[in-house]
């Protein structure tokens, strides 16, 4: 019925268009006009539109650039075509006209991607970073993410264990908005929202959307801010093929300075007279780690014929990682084809496809039992007096504290593979129904499948022997629709331009997993491939969560006289996830901007070519609640009864009918200044985001209500983010020979806690499960997110402990003193307090380019400042329980008094400041040195370009971090634990250093 | 026209999208529906028995805190954590890891009961069908506070599945006494309806509800009440298919436990485990570490008992081989315990406890987690020496009460043909035969968490913790530690609950 209607509107709107255009087009006389259309290279660009301005009437060039169009004198003709920059010409009775239009490397620059559209730059009224193609394919790395490091203001990236070759990584923009929730940005890739990034080379241009005006059109989805990914398209002209290869060899640049054999024997000594050194002498870090290396390769083609344009590639990766038997291999394929089917259809098609294979050591601990499935704190733990294998060639465990294998068995013999196959399918048609109003659908697809076996030998005797070897197998398939329809409608209005977007979506993600483990194997020869073989199969496990998501945006830009700005934006989001009482959630924004350069006293000034004020505010959202989580549930458990396994259920959780998402209030304001005819810009944003009804564990709940699921969930916590960005972006020198530019971009977050549940302080505990201790950080209004939590070390007990200190109970010389907060002269739980504090001050990229004749240098320095580090890791290589760093050499005894460090001992391993850490650091993430071969000499041997470099990854960090990298993460992975766990080091992925030589060949 | 055509096309694909929203998940259980039949009861019932065998009950956090608060084991390993020590050594606080860890899950296993007898309540079943189920929802609730009450004191007690938590919020704590009646209550009903036998004794029988019984009673101090009891067990043990293993090693052997008849209830364990379900640490807390026998890796040389356990046991018991190792497996050569620190230094030179670690059967995972013993939690020598030490209150010096102690320690002296321990006379006086029979407890079931509610039942702690008991702790307060104190967050989250418990 209201289709029906709409319809009907719609024939009647064509049918007066129509008359009011034949109307005019009888007005006057008309004529034939001729003419080609160049390049600035002469040749002809085919498929250009050629329009008479606010009219439908068109044509198009062919493939020679000709073309033919009926005109009258006083028409205004438009020529564009994708790649260059529109030229108008006004006709006044010429009968042949040919046009060069130039290459608009100047206009991709000013017009930024938004939600649903773009936008000259010049009209943004929100913050929005964006990072160019050669920034991000400035060095090799597996993912773009790794890319954006240091590159925008304000955009944090933290891998979840350093250098691990494919460790997922965590990309937040102005901070962490939520506690439980993850405060991932939301990518969206060619209009794909939620889509896997692609690989570097094939990406255009990543614009990073900051602030509400610019994220609110992704409503319930937006609060983390929003990266857009434009991918590579073809432009018109004859193909261009291009190669791109680089080679890099790859080492651990920090080892830790540990025992050696027989100081680690003298060590033990003291602890236990009886023990008796090994007979080897091994360096498990000399063992497990190796030179790594990465080949990646890409090749792409591209170009357009009279109406098609296409970008096709190809990319291999191959990473060795350097960590021995570790390594990680991609294949992936992008095709991007865009067709101007008639005047007023254009259809495009984008796929994507990609295969991973991720070879893995286990390199950093997981959060349970003992400890000791991975390799880097095992070869930090274990005794260097023991051999590989023992002399009935069995594999070694460490001979003190917990029973573990060895490292490098583990990296050798145990089996951690997952391979993931990723694609991606979306489909557009943008039809123009008038002038000024076009409608634009999209429909993709995006699957992502995903497997991981594990086998764990058992000739691991730690992890395996008892067990007669561990095989598991488990599989992921994630399944994404979506549909988007809008309409997009400009108009210019006297001296003001209006440009409104109304549209609806429909998204509808599944995901399915099962999973299959067995233990006791006849062979270990079997791997994970034959878990029948396993005489003692394990409960294996399967689920189904499926999730809908039905909105309506809208958008209204209005821009007047080049000088005011004015942008709202909603978007509606109905969620089947949300629960049942708050279905629908609402997103409102709005900005302004003055465009202060374009007002009379500044319009001709030689020295402010640009000067623009924003300011905006706005409600966007983050679903934060999981399919059915708002829904009662029983839980099935296992059940042993009578000696046999029963089915068992026990209460899960209540109905949670009221559980609302999580609301981000953000204001910014900000100003973009260009100086010198913007050879120098600068642009400055402040801003706060207010985060309410943060989902928490509400644990007022008492426990004795007794489901298994205690906190029921509640809207309401809240945590403040607020900042300030500067991006300074100069070009020094410009020169024909000779050129400089810097591009610096500085950013500062503060977060703080402002309401927990009652006011009461969240306790978290992110140690190994091996150190059994229960709090190690904390949430309290107030104070930044995930604060240490601890005990104040104050030096060795020298006999009679110095005023204001205390030792654990009974504590003798040589024991270590803290802080005695209480003064009850005894240290328990109440002498903790906070100490340290994870989140930086600031974070920094700071790039040079210069450019001399057919050379180029590139310089690019990250840093992070302010974050403190708690290292697990020499926490416990102090605990007496392992192989110790060397510090322990100066351990106090009755005859070396005058020293900071404990006697050798074995000591609980409670959290103290002793292992907090400044993790500041300054990093020269990349330092490259290019070559251009020039263009005549590459054209004689039938080249388009030919380049090549040679760069260096981390060659240098400045860093008071005793560990092996500041940019240490552990137990960072999930929701909760990305935004609460952070500056935790345990056993992390060393730095890596890199060597690159590529090559770039244009055919 | 052309246009018409193309925009239809495109409003039907924007209507493609149209969805209520509503959530309907397959492959979860929604307690709408579930329960149907008296299947579905018992289903809830195994979930209360899961729930049981979890670290956070009686895999460690229940198990381990009754045996170190005892004085038969005392800290191995001084870098054990702090809520362990302080367990031990009667320092815990309202925030003692261990308690507030132990608090949420027994309250799990109570609310699994509760669905499982209001849910009960719904089906439409024959009386004979449903009720023997349900007798054992009531058992499991009863046991499971007897726990709380003696650990805790006065506790919240709830009786029904929580539907609205803003109500139960505000609960208020329920006497020691209100308990009990409750827990009485509950046993009887139990006791009514459940059958004289079980195909298991992890599931509970007629005598099983008496056997609680009488230790309920016994712990009141209704010496009457608990001799009743207790003489209903032991006048029908044919009909229970109740009696005495024949070898005492054999209650503590995966193998050979289940064909005994001494078990008036289990909590079954087979060496499988679902992350912390299923799984139990004794074998792991109790082991010696490094040794090599059994080998599981050794143990965590957590709970030891004091040297003078050993020192005071007489040498002659076979009990005390059984529950004692006094050597270990170190690089192939056996040692004795003295020279354990030795080859770990969290080792202490002492006996280590046997029961957990000889003969546990395959364990699921390394360092001794997970093991295939199953745990005795009522043996029908408790239920004779419950006899014996109730008659005695009441009838002191009686043939019948020494009988019943003689009957234990007859099998005691068949495991190594030993003349030792020799039968008591009858004649005894009271405080004698009341002194001996506790000893005798200590004795009979070492280590088998006991120990503690018999020190606090008969409020033994000056005596037991002094200069001159086993396991001296200069720390123990009679007007504190006889209970431990309710989890501080729990007060924070109900302030009704409070004051804690006296000393906390």
């Amino acid at each position: 019925m209201l289709k029906h209607e709409k319809t009907k509107w719609i024939k009647m709107l064509l049918f007066s268009s129509l008359l009011i255009m034949t109307s005019l087009g009888f007005a006057q006389d008309s004529y034939n006009l001729t003419g080609t259309v160049t390049d600035e290279l002469k040749m002809p660009v085919p498929g250009a539109s050629v329009v008479i301005k606010n009219t439908t009437t068109g044509t198009s060039t062919d493939f020679d650039g000709n073309f033919a169009i009926t005109v009258k004198s006083g028409d205004v003709l438009e020529f564009s075509s994708i790649g260059y920059a529109k030229k108008t010409i006004a006709l006044n009775g010429q009968q042949v006209l040919n046009v060069i239009l130039s290459e608009d490397a100047s206009q991709l620059e000013e017009v930024v991607v938004v939600g649903y559209g773009s936008q000259k730059k010049s009209d943004i009224t929100g913050s929005v970073s964006s990072v160019k193609a050669e920034e991000l394919a400035a060095f090799p790395v597996l993912s773009a993410e790794q890319a954006l490091q240091g590159r925008a203001a304000g955009v944090a990236v933290q891998s979840n264990n350093g250098g691990e070759p494919g460790a997922p990584i965590n990309v937040s923009i102005r901070g962490n908005t939520s506690i439980g929730a993850s405060s991932a940005a939301l990518v969206v890739v060619d209009g794909f929202v939620g889509g896997a990034l692609p690989q570097p080379n094939d990406i255009e241009s990543i614009e990073v959307l900051k602030d509400a005006s610019a994220t609110a059109i992704y409503g319930s989805r937006g609060a983390n801010g929003v990266i857009l990914v434009t991918t590579k398209k073809g432009r018109s002209g004859k193909m261009q093929i291009e190669l791109n290869s680089s080679y890099s060899s790859q080492s651990v640049s920090n080892r830790l300075d540990l025992l050696n054999a027989s100081q680690f024997a003298a060590y033990r000594q003291v602890i236990n007279p009886a023990y008796v050194q090994g007979n080897a002498e091994t360096d498990w870090q000399d063992l497990i780690y190796r030179s790594g290396t990465i080949a990646n390769h890409q090749l792409s083609f591209s170009g357009g014929s009279d109406k098609i344009n296409y970008y096709v590639s190809g990319n291999y990766f191959n990473q060795k990682g350097v960590v021995i038997n570790s390594g990680f291999e991609r294949f992936s394929f992008l095709s991007n084809v865009d067709v101007q089917a008639t005047d007023r259809l254009k259809l495009g098609f984008n796929a994507y496809a990609n295969r991973g294979t991720k070879d893995g050591v286990q390199s950093q601990a997981g959060s349970g039992g003992s400890g000791g499935g991975d390799v880097i704190s095992t070869a930090y733990r274990f005794a260097p007096d023991t051999a590989v294998r023992d002399a009935n060639g069995i594999n070694t465990t460490n001979p003190v504290g917990d029973q573990f294998d060895n490292p490098f068995a583990i990296a050798t013999e145990s089996i951690d593979e997952t391979k993931t196959d990723d694609y991606r399918a979306n489909f557009y048609a943008d039809y123009e129904i008038l002038s000024g109003l076009s409608f634009k659908t999209t429909f993709g697809f995006s699957s992502e499948n995903r497997t991981r076996g594990r086998f764990l030998p058992s000739t691991l005797i730690g992890q395996a022997s008892v067990q007669g070897g561990i095989g598991s197998l488990e599989s992921l398939k994630g399944t994404n629709i979506l549909s988007e329809n809008y309409l997009t409608y400009t108009k210019e209005i006297g001296k003001g331009n209006l440009t409104a977007l109304l549209g609806y979506s429909y998204q509808k993600s599944r995901n399915e997993s099962f999973g299959a483990a067995s233990q006791n194997f006849i062979s270990n020869s079997l791997s994970y491939f034959n878990l029948g073989a396993g005489s003692n199969i394990q409960t294996p496990f399967s689920s189904l969560t499926e999730q809908e998501i039905i909105s309506q945006f809208g958008r209204l830009n209005y821009e007047y006289d080049d000088r005011y700005l004015l942008t709202f934006t909603a978007r509606r989001d109905g969620a089947s996830n949300f629960s049942k009482n708050n279905k629908y959630s609402f997103f409102p924004s709005g900005a302004l901007g003055w465009r202060i350069s374009n007002e009379q006293f500044l319009k001709d000034s030689e020295t402010i070519s640009n000067l623009k004020l924003r300011a905006s505010y706005g409600v966007t959202g983050n679903p934060a609640i999981a399919p059915y989580q708002s829904l009662a549930n029983f839980e099935s458990i296992y059940s042993n009864v009578g000696d046999q396994v029963v089915n068992a259920v026990v209460p899960e959780q209540l109905a949670n009918p009221n559980l609302k998402w999580e609301t981000s209030y953000q204001t910014n304001v900000g100003l973009d200044l260009g100086l010198l005819n913007d050879r120098i810009g600068l642009t400055l944003d402040y801003y706060t985001i207010d985060t309410k009804d943060l989902i928490l564990g509400d644990s007022s709940a008492p426990e004795y209500i007794g489901f298994a699921n205690l906190t029921s969930l509640r809207n309401i916590g809240e945590i403040n983010n607020k900042g300030f960005e500067i991006t300074l972006n100069t070009k020094n020198i410009v020169k024909e020979n000779f050129s400089w530019s810097t591009d610096f971009n500085w950013s500062r977050n503060r977060n703080e806690v402002v309401a927990l549940v009652d006011g009461q302080d969240i306790f978290l505990d992110s140690s190994p499960g091996s150190f059994l201790q229960d709090e190690t950080h904390l949430l309290r209004e107030g104070e930044a997110v995930g604060v240490f939590w601890g005990y104040e070390y104050r030096g060795v007990n020298q006999g009679t402990p110095e005023t204001g200190t205390a030792g654990y109970p009974n504590s003798v010389a040589g024991d270590e003193l803290f802080s005695d907060l209480n003064d009850d002269g005894v240290i328990d739980g109440d002498d903790r307090k906070i100490i340290g504090d994870p989140n930086p001050d600031w974070q920094a990229g700071l790039n040079n380019n210069f450019r001399y004749k057919d050379f180029d240098l590139n310089v690019f320095f990250q840093a992070s400042v302010g974050g403190d580090i708690f290292s697990y890791t020499f926490l416990e290589l102090a605990s007496g329980e392992s192989n110790a760093t060397t510090e322990v050499l100066n351990a106090w005894t009755s005859s070396n008094t005058n020293t900071n460090i404990p006697s050798a001992n074995v000591r609980e391993k409670r959290i103290t400041d002793r292992f907090v850490y400044d993790g500041s650091y300054v990093r020269l993430k990349n330092l490259s040195l290019g070559y251009n071969i020039p263009f005549d000499v590459a054209n004689k041997i039938g080249m388009n370009g030919i380049r090549l470099s040679l760069s260096g990854q981390n060659l240098l960090t400045f860093t008071d971090f005793p560990g092996t990298d500041p940019e240490a993460s552990y137990r960072s992975s999930g929701s909760q634990n990305s935004n609460t766990n952070r500056g935790f080091d345990y056993g992390s992925y060393p730095n890596i250093r890199s060597y690159t030589i590529s090559v770039n060949l244009k055919f | 026209m052309k246009n018409i055509k193309y925009l239809g096309l495109l409003l039907v694909v924007i209507f493609i999208g149209c969805s209520d929203l509503e959530e309907v998940p397959v492959g979860r259980l929604s307690p709408d529906g579930l329960v149907n039949s008296p299947q579905d009861i018992q289903t809830l019932i195994n979930g209360a028995i899961g729930n049981m065998a979890t670290e956070a009950y009686w895999g460690r956090k229940l198990s381990l805190p009754i045996m170190l608060r005892s004085d038969m084991a005392t800290i191995g390993d001084a870098g054990t954590p702090g809520r362990r020590q302080e367990v031990d050594n009667f320092s815990m606080g309202p925030d003692n890891g261990m308690v507030t860890a132990l608090w949420p899950k027994v309250y799990q296993v109570i609310a699994g009961t509760n669905e499982a007898i209001a849910g009960a309540a719904l089906i439409d079943a024959a009386p004979d069908q449903i009720d023997p189920i349900t007798g054992q929802a009531y058992f499991f609730r009863a046991y499971t506070y007897y726990h709380l009450v003696r650990l805790f004191g006065a506790i919240p007690y709830l009786d029904a599945p929580v539907d609205n938590i803003d109500e139960a919020k505000l609960l208020t704590k329920s006497t020691v006494d209100e308990v009990y009646a409750n827990i009485i209550k509950d046993l009887e009903q139990a006791k009514l309806t459940l059958p004289e036998t079980q195909p298991s004794s992890s599931y509970p029988t007629k005598a099983t509800a008496a056997g609680f019984l009488a230790s309920v009673y016994l712990t009141l101090g209704e010496y009457q009440k608990s001799y009743d009891q207790a003489k209903f067990v032991i006048d029908n043990e044919t009909n229970f298919q109740l009696g005495l293993a024949a070898d005492y090693q054999d209650l503590f052997d995966f193998s050979k436990q289940s064909s005994t008849n001494e078990f008036l209830l289990t909590l079954d364990f087979n060496g499988f485990s679902d992350g912390d379900t299923g799984r139990d640490y004794a074998p792991a807390l109790t082991g010696i570490r490094g040794n090599e026998r059994g080998d599981i890796g050794g143990g965590w040389s957590v709970a030891v008992p004091s040297v003078e356990v050993y020192n005071t046991w007489d040498g002659r018991d076979y009990r005390k081989a059984v529950s004692l190792d006094t050597t270990g497996i170190f690089g192939g050569v056996i040692e004795p315990f003295v020279k354990f620190p030795e080859f770990d230094s969290r080792n202490i030179p002492s006996a280590y406890i046997a029961k957990y670690t000889r003969a546990i059967g395959p364990t699921g995972t390394g360092n001794g987690r997970a093991s295939s013993l199953n745990y005795g939690l009522m043996r029908y020598a408790e239920v004779l020496l419950t006899a014996a030490e109730a008659l005695n209150e009441i009838t002191p010096g009686s043939e019948e009460a020494a009988g019943y102690v003689n009957r234990v320690r007859e099998r005691a002296r068949s495991g190594n043909g030993a003349d030792y321990p020799e039968n008591v006379a009858g004649g005894m006086s009271q405080t004698d035969f009341r002194n001996m029979v506790l000893d005798e407890r200590k004795w009979e079931l070492a280590f088998e968490f006991q120990r503690w509610y018999d020190i606090k039942r008969r409020q033994l702690g000056s005596e037991v913790f002094g200069a001159n008991g086993l396991e001296p702790q200069p720390n123990f307060d009679p007007n504190r530690d006889y209970l431990f104190p309710l989890p501080f967050d729990e007060l924070n989250r109900n302030p009704n609950l409070a004051p804690n418990n006296p000393g906390y």
